[in-house]
């Protein structure tokens, strides 16, 4: 069953102090957080996110059309590493 | 043939499809058919040449027919074999954009020159892409997110990586 409209996304409230923290001080670093199940809002957006998956902390750029989703999507617990083939990397 | 090192693993036989020589032909690559335009394929040691024809798409991977390969027998032996293609065949990309296989392996430094390691590997898990760098003082991997603001110099030529990691990314 969906979360009701009237409750809001839910969001750790450490998550929302450390990003706040993070964007006034404008330095560039990675925000630690445990909270897989917090919701990406729209004031993350540009900030850096060292997400736990675990065993470390995966880096995760917030971006626009990650709004609505949750932290823990984007750092899988599981590593699978494949082979490298003609698998192409582009710099965002 | 290409040197050993400009080999690029593309691809790995699984054994034989049906009766007729045919092989059980599984694609490392990011869209599974294109191991076909990347021929002639080559053996681990470079010695065999082997020209891939695609015939259909099966459970697992593809039945291909593989040339000096006619036989049940010659397919089943054939098993395990790993397929690679020279790096050259591998199509040219835009800037800033970088295979997986010319990244692994390249040094990183800090803007300062302090070297911070090796590139191990190459992730995605949806949100942009990230190098798993190893390096010396470091007990684990670390994550490099591959941004231009991260790692605003690739230098193939020189096998390198000029990397402005965000801070929390390497230990202190």
């Amino acid at each position: 069953m969906a979360r009701s409209v009237w409750k809001g996304p839910f969001v750790d409230s450490y998550v929302l102090k450390k990003a706040e923290k993070a964007r006034e001080s404008g330095r560039n670093e990675v925000i630690k957080i445990w909270s897989r199940r917090s919701t990406i809002l729209p004031q993350f957006v540009g900030l850096t996110f060292g997400v736990y998956n675990g065993q470390k902390h995966i880096p995760v750029l917030i971006s626009e059309d990650m709004i609505g989703q949750k932290f823990g999507e984007y750092a899988p617990t599981r590593t699978y590493y494949g082979h490298a083939a003609d698998k192409k990397a582009k710099k965002r | 043939m290409s040197d050993k090192s400009d080999l690029v693993c593309v691809g790995a036989i699984a054994g034989s499809f049906g009766v007729r020589g045919e092989v059980r032909l599984k694609s490392f690559c990011a869209i599974p058919e294109d191991i076909a335009t990347y021929g002639p394929l080559f053996d681990q040691e470079g010695g065999r040449e082997f020209k891939v024809k695609i015939s259909r798409p099966i459970k697992g991977g593809y039945a291909a027919r593989l040339t000096g390969i006619s036989t049940k027998e010659q397919a089943d032996e054939m098993r395990g074999v790993q397929l690679f293609a020279p790096r050259d065949k591998l199509p040219s990309l835009p800037d800033d954009e970088y295979y997986h296989a010319d990244l692994i392996g390249l040094e990183v430094y800090d803007t300062g020159g302090k070297h911070l390691g090796v590139v191990r590997a190459v992730h995605d898990h949806g949100a942009g892409d990230l190098l798993e760098v190893f390096g010396p003082g470091l007990k684990t991997t670390a994550l490099l997110p591959f941004t231009n603001a991260a790692v605003p110099t690739v230098d193939l030529d020189a096998g390198r990586i000029i990397a402005d990691p965000p801070e929390g990314v390497f230990p202190d």
